[in-house]
């Protein structure tokens, strides 16, 4: 088991996919972190060596990942909602914001638009 | 304070969209009247915080008074233009 951030991961599991599991990494922040540290795409938690996982620990722990960008995102769309703009209305209301139809489908709007949005 | 995606969409060389507007400045106790005005697309700047402007959606004049949040954003963005669908029942047939 390898400890980074706060998380366990076992050793056969790959890199990018343990970075990926934090809440703030995809695809292309988990690429150009491993680039930074020289990490090949392919290569699993077991084959990383102490320094590598002690800057990426360093350098995660300077990112705004998990909670913390949970709680930025939440308090944007509050700030939109408590000044009275139109985007702060259309959180509200669970509609789309950037001005897309609403005649027939809003399916992703109704499931991610609210004000206490949950990421 | 973050820019909104409209100044984001706005080429820099432009600078914000200012519009001139009658804004007079309060001598002390004096009340100022609200500016009344159409220029939803106005930037809001920094000397507009603390006054009150009455913004057009095209059949009232919305009171916005401005804080310190709004500073970057458009004047429209507080005065909104869609009414609500509400069902109202014909009475005669």
């Amino acid at each position: 088991m390898v400890f980074i951030f706060g998380v366990n991961f076992p050793e056969s599991q790959l890199v990018s996919r343990s970075l990926q599991s934090f809440y703030g990494i995809g695809p292309s922040v988990c690429t150009k972190l491993m680039a930074r540290f020289h990490i090949h795409q392919t290569a699993k938690i077991g084959a990383l060596g102490d320094r590598q996982i002690n800057d990426m620990a360093a350098e995660l722990s300077t990112m705004t990942l998990e909670n913390d960008l949970r709680r930025q995102l939440v308090e944007n769309i509050k700030r939109l909602r408590d000044m009275g703009t139109y985007r702060g209305r259309r959180h509200a209301m669970s509609l789309p914001v950037r001005g897309q139809n609403t005649r027939s489908q809003v399916m992703t709007a109704r499931k991610l638009n609210r004000v206490d949005r949950r990421g | 304070m973050r820019p909104t995606v409209m100044l984001l969409a706005r080429s820099v060389w432009k600078g914000p969209h200012i519009v001139p507007l009658p804004i007079v400045r309060p001598k002390a106790g004096e009340r100022v009247p609200p500016i009344k005005t159409q220029a939803r697309s106005a930037t809001i700047l920094p000397n507009f915080v603390g006054l009150i402007f009455q913004v057009y959606n095209g059949k009232l004049y919305h009171d916005v008074r401005i804080t310190e949040d709004m500073v970057g954003h458009k004047l429209g963005e507080f005065s909104p233009t869609r009414k609500k669908f509400a069902y109202k029942q014909t009475k005669n047939k």
